[in-house]
């Protein structure tokens, strides 16, 4: 993936550059708000990572002034502020994810292959992964040609993993978008309803498609 | 210093305003009395020389000028020429000129006239000089004058009248009468004006005075805090005056402002003490690494639990900066309404696979419907807190039922279980940041949970209680309920 990587603490830039070009990834990284901005005009970036604080020109204004010259390229901020305001403004600004420092690196990676994925993807109204198959206005599940009844959590949770198959998704990343929930609550809430997903979807079938990142997250496997 | 402290108060300006008013009102008052007594005294003066003019009218139709004369002559008493006594002038002259009374010449014109006397002195005579009517012998003469209201001694009101064809008549008086009463009035005036000035200065004083006092307490109050003494506040005397009024304000602000100062030191001394205690952790267990390890994989298991230790700082870390936003109040701005029932049925539906794998049960007993004003994120996070604990510091087989129930004043929301509870003696305790029960030491939390729950239920007005559900804990957030 192209990213641009626009942070002004060069140490963090550059141990973070060096961490996506290992993971695949090409880096441009900007150290001001003002030639970050140049830069994001460009369209060969397919996910730009943005500091909020930035001298000069800072992040939020950086975000409003893209977004309002057009370009639709996702934007991760990456702030030290970690107040309700502040995700909310954030995301307000245009901004499409939200990860506060410090954070686990696998974290962030994670968020930015989901942001990278094609957004032809958001209209889609039945996911099929193998002999899954999702229907996203019905609310029915199919596996291998047999119904199975999901709880409303369960199908969302299942809903998300599906849309970012063979991506990693974070415990966090599911907490936010699957429940809406933007704090570590200190139960196991995130595993036990994982659990609940796999007994009903592997009831009949051999082959279990979430797998489990030790440390990480889960991944839906869906064959190419 | 003080007395032009005095002076400049407000209510030394408003006792000056009130008294620049009511003199004012006095002034208008003079004058009215004035006007009005002077209209009386001129009244009374033509009355008085239509009177005399009477008697000696009388007399000439009686028995002729002769008598006239006579009535003249025993009105103006022995010397005819004296008016300083009476104030008194008559001028009676027929065909041949001049026949009774004290003054030598005059204009016999017919009607009401106003005259002057000419005095002796230089400018007096020196304008006396160009009138025809003025024959030279001071004392004898009068002469008109166009101003009647210039009263005063010399300004004489008279009238002339034709007692036959060539019997002339003329009786004139002084009014320096009238001129007394307006002294005596402006004497009364200068007295009410100089009496009013001395009640006003001194009672705009004396009220000032206190005014300065009370004022000098509440100073004298915050000079205490900024000097330290937090806790000092204004006396109130109890009378709800206006500055009562705002002696209780500033009061209710200090509380204000007292708290959130001890907020940010409970908060620093926290992060002083709680935070040493992992840190601690940390640096024993970094320190091991580096003097004792000798694999690669004592290695990596130490870097992994540096990296859970760091975790849980920056849990402490976030958990007491949401605390102290939350006890700042800036959130109230995102206030909406929100379905408290569907926030309580999505949490439960969360839990209940938690609860489940522990072995424990999460039931609701939620009315369908309930809305309030509130913080979406922050009310999913305080029954999130309550649920968690309920979930986390009970053995297994425990029940632990979520309810909303709406009274008419208030939403009671419980969350309740079936474990070992809290000891009544705790309950006040365990709201405190970090204070955990020594049972619970163990396991893995901050002791941050329910200084959260309290916070937040501040925030929305709402009361934490904790009760005991015979056995294990109740605890209950009622929301006031008002529209
Ligand atoms: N439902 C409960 N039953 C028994 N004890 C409880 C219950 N809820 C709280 N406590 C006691 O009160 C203490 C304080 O609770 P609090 O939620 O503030 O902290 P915590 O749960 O230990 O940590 P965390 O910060 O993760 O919430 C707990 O440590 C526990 O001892
Ligand atoms: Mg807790």
């Amino acid at each position: 993936m192209n990213l641009l990587l626009i942070e002004d603490d060069i140490e963090l830039a550059d141990s973070l550059a060096a961490g996506f070009r290992d993971h695949g990834h090409s880096v441009v990284h900007a150290a001001d708000g003002a030639s970050g901005l140049r830069l994001a005009r460009e369209p060969e970036h397919q996910v730009i990572v943005l500091d909020r604080m930035l001298p000069g020109l800072d992040g939020l204004s950086l975000v409003r002034q893209l977004r309002a010259a057009g370009v639709r390229t996702p934007v991760i901020f990456l702030t030290t502020m970690s107040g309700i305001d502040d995700r909310v403004n954030g995301l307000e600004a245009g901004a499409e994810d939200y990860l506060v420092k410090p954070f686990a690196f696998v974290e962030l990676l994670a968020r930015i292959r989901v942001l990278g994925r094609r957004p032809a993807d958001q209209a889609v109204t039945v996911l099929r992964a193998g002999d899954v198959e999702l229907d996203l206005l019905q609310r029915t599940l199919i596996r291998a040609g047999r119904a199975i009844e999901l709880l409303p959590q369960e199908f969302r949770l299942l809903e998300y993993l599906m849309r970012n198959a063979n991506r990693l998704v974070t415990r966090a990343m599911l907490l936010e978008n699957v429940w809406d929930i933007h704090f570590d609550p200190q139960t196991s809430v995130v595993e036990s309803h994982i659990s609940r997903l796999r007994a009903k979807l592997n009831a009949d079938s051999a082959v279990d498609p979430i797998q489990t990142i030790r440390g990480a997250g889960y991944k839906f496997l869906a064959p190419s | 210093m003080r007395r032009l402290r005095i002076i400049h108060t407000e209510s030394f300006r408003l006792a000056a305003l009130f008294a620049v008013l009511f003199l004012g009102l006095a002034g208008v008052l003079m004058g009215l009395t004035y006007w009005i007594v002077e209209g009386t005294q001129r009244a009374e003066l033509e009355r008085v020389i239509d009177a005399d003019i009477g008697t000696i009218e009388n007399g000439f139709r009686g028995q002729g000028i002769r008598e006239a004369v006579e009535v003249v002559q025993q009105r103006l008493g022995s010397d005819a020429t004296n008016t300083d006594w009476t104030g008194e002038y008559i001028y009676l002259a027929d065909g041949s000129g001049k026949r009774a009374g004290n003054l030598d010449a005059l204009d016999e014109k017919v009607g009401l006239m106003w005259l002057t006397r000419p005095y002796r002195s230089p400018s007096d005579g020196a304008r006396a000089n160009g009138t025809s009517l003025d024959r030279g012998t001071s004392g004898r003469t009068l002469r008109p004058a166009n101003r009647p209201d210039a009263y005063g001694r010399g300004t004489v009101l008279g009238k002339g009248v034709a007692l036959a064809n060539d019997v002339y008549l003329f009786i004139g008086r002084d009014t320096a009468t009238i001129v007394a009463t307006r002294t005596r009035l402006i004497h009364a005036f200068g007295w009410v004006t100089a009496i009013t000035l001395l009640l006003a200065a001194a009672g705009g004083s004396v009220f000032s005075m206190q005014f300065l006092r009370r004022v000098d307490a509440i100073a004298r109050t915050c000079n205490a805090i900024v000097a330290g003494r937090f806790n000092d506040r204004i006396a109130l005397r109890g009378n709800d005056d206006e500055l009562d009024r705002l002696a209780g304000s500033i009061n209710l602000m200090l509380d204000r402002i007292s708290e959130l100062l001890e907020n940010l030191q409970q908060v620093s001394s926290d992060i002083a003490h709680d935070l040493r205690t992992p840190l601690t952790h940390l640096r024993k267990r970094l320190e091991d690494a580096r003097d004792k390890s000798t694999t690669v994989d004592h290695y990596s298991t130490a870097v992994t639990q540096a990296v859970e230790d760091t975790d849980e700082l920056l849990g402490i870390f976030s958990a007491l900066l949401r605390i102290s936003q939350v006890d700042a109040g800036t959130r109230l701005a995102a206030f909406h309404e929100l379905s408290l029932s569907g926030l309580l049925k999505e949490l439960c539906a969360m839990y209940v696979p938690v609860a489940e794998d522990e072995g424990k049960s999460l039931q609701q007993r939620l009315m369908d419907g309930v809305t309030m004003d509130g913080d979406q994120e922050l009310l999913t996070q305080l029954f999130s807190n309550l649920i968690e604990n309920a979930l986390r510091h009970t053995p297994s087989g425990t029940q632990v039922v979520v309810s909303v129930t709406v009274l008419p004043d208030a939403v009671v929301t419980t969350v309740a279980d079936s474990g070992p509870g809290i000891p009544e003696h705790e309950r006040a305790k365990v709201l405190r940041r970090f204070y955990r029960l020594s049972g619970s030491r163990s396991s893995r939390g901050y002791g941050l949970g329910l200084s959260l729950v309290n916070s937040i239920a501040n925030l929305h007005g709402a009361s934490l209680v904790l009760s005991d559900n015979s056995p294990g804990l109740k605890a209950t957030v009622s929301f006031r309920r008002g529209k």
